[in-house]
């Protein structure tokens, strides 16, 4: 599958990306590279990052920290704005929040360790680099942040309230932060996916499967790519007068 | 430039105001130049210039130039 967008769209800007080595991260680097982008790749998994970057090409530098230890993130940031300020790469001009888990589990048997493992790495971790990526790029008046949420925090799904209040935590920054971070020039957008092919949804037997695909209008999962397709168009000026919007890239999906 | 210049030249930058306006009085949201989105660029700019990357926490007590200059210490970026 290739892109419709213009060749090109990301030149001379580095664009962070984690969860980079998962289903949909690795098509968010691949469709960044092909766009010109120089691309942060973030991860937990080092072998997977150094073979991703062998894969992707010299545009892609591997970042290796669990996006939920502070710490980690600020030496992940303090990097970037050494190697921006040594010429190495071009400013960060883009974030994608694509790391994240999905446990279900029904209200009952939510155990405060398994909702706190979900809000720590699909909403804290992001808001913290939000905050981070957003003093880098505000020196420029310039900058994209994409965010990936799901169509089961827009519109809740039984068995998934943890991950769905997760999420929805991240829409409700995406959209408070277009307002607050327009006047210094970052556009703030999310996507939500429906059901996707990736290893996080491979554990649904053909039944299970079955019945979560009858539930879009479409009828099929939707591929990595297609995702990647619509956070790079975020991305990229492509969308210069879009912010605070959620995407859906779903096939009209019913969670 | 000594780190004196360099402070008041990240702010006059970062809040749009003349370098005479720079004084270890100038406090945050006193004018309207420095007000929320002016305080982000001046904490992008400070890191900018002095290479450092600051504490969230040093970012809410930046209140004032002076402060600003104490909190920087804590960064071994010293003021004559
Ligand atoms: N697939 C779908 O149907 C679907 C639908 C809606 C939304 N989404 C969202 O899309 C995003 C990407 O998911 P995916 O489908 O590509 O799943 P995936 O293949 O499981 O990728 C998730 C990525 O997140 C990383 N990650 C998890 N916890 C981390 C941590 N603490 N520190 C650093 N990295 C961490 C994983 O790294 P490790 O390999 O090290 O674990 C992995 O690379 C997620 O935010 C997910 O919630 C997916």
């Amino acid at each position: 599958m290739t892109s419709t967008l213009p060749k090109g769209a990301l030149h001379h800007s580095t664009v962070l990306i984690t969860g980079a080595t998962g289903g949909i991260g690795r098509a968010v680097v691949a469709r960044c590279v092909a766009q010109g982008a120089t691309v942060l790749a973030a991860g937990r998994d080092e072998e997977a990052l150094v073979a991703l970057c062998k894969i992707a090409g010299k545009s892609v530098h591997p970042l290796v920290y669990d996006i939920t230890n502070e710490q980690a993130v600020k030496d992940a940031f303090r990097d970037i704005q050494k190697k921006v300020s040594d010429g190495l790469i071009p400013p960060l001009y883009g974030l994608v929040n694509n790391a994240g888990v999905m446990m279900e589990s029904p209200l009952s048997v939510t155990s405060m360790d398994k909702l706190k493992l979900q809000l720590n790495v699909n909403f804290l971790a992001p808001y913290q680099h939000m905050q981070y990526a957003a003093r880098l790029m505000s020196r420029l008046r310039k900058g994209s942040i994409v965010n990936v949420v799901s169509m089961v925090s827009e519109q809740g799904s039984a068995g998934m309230s943890a991950y769905a209040a997760s999420k929805a935590a991240l829409t409700g920054a995406t959209k408070s932060l277009a307002k607050e971070l327009s006047p210094v020039g970052i556009r703030v957008n999310a996507v939500a996916p429906g059901f996707i092919e990736t290893p996080l949804t491979d554990h649904y037997e053909a039944d299970a499967r079955k019945k979560v695909l009858q539930r879009a209008v479409m009828q099929r999962a939707g591929k990595p790519e297609e995702v990647a397709d619509a956070i790079v168009y975020l991305l990229s000026s492509q969308s210069s007068y879009t912010t605070g919007h959620i995407l859906p890239v779903d096939g009209m999906f019913t969670p | 430039m000594d780190n004196q210049q360099k402070l008041q030249q990240a702010f006059t930058v970062a809040l749009g105001v003349q370098p005479d306006a720079v004084t270890d009085s100038l406090q945050y949201n006193t004018i309207p130049e420095w007000d929320s989105t002016a305080h982000m660029i001046l904490i992008a700019e400070l890191e900018n210039v002095f290479d450092v990357m600051l504490d969230t926490d040093d970012i809410i007590d930046m209140s004032s130039v002076k402060q600003a200059k104490v909190i920087l210490q804590k960064y071994d970026i010293n003021f004559a």
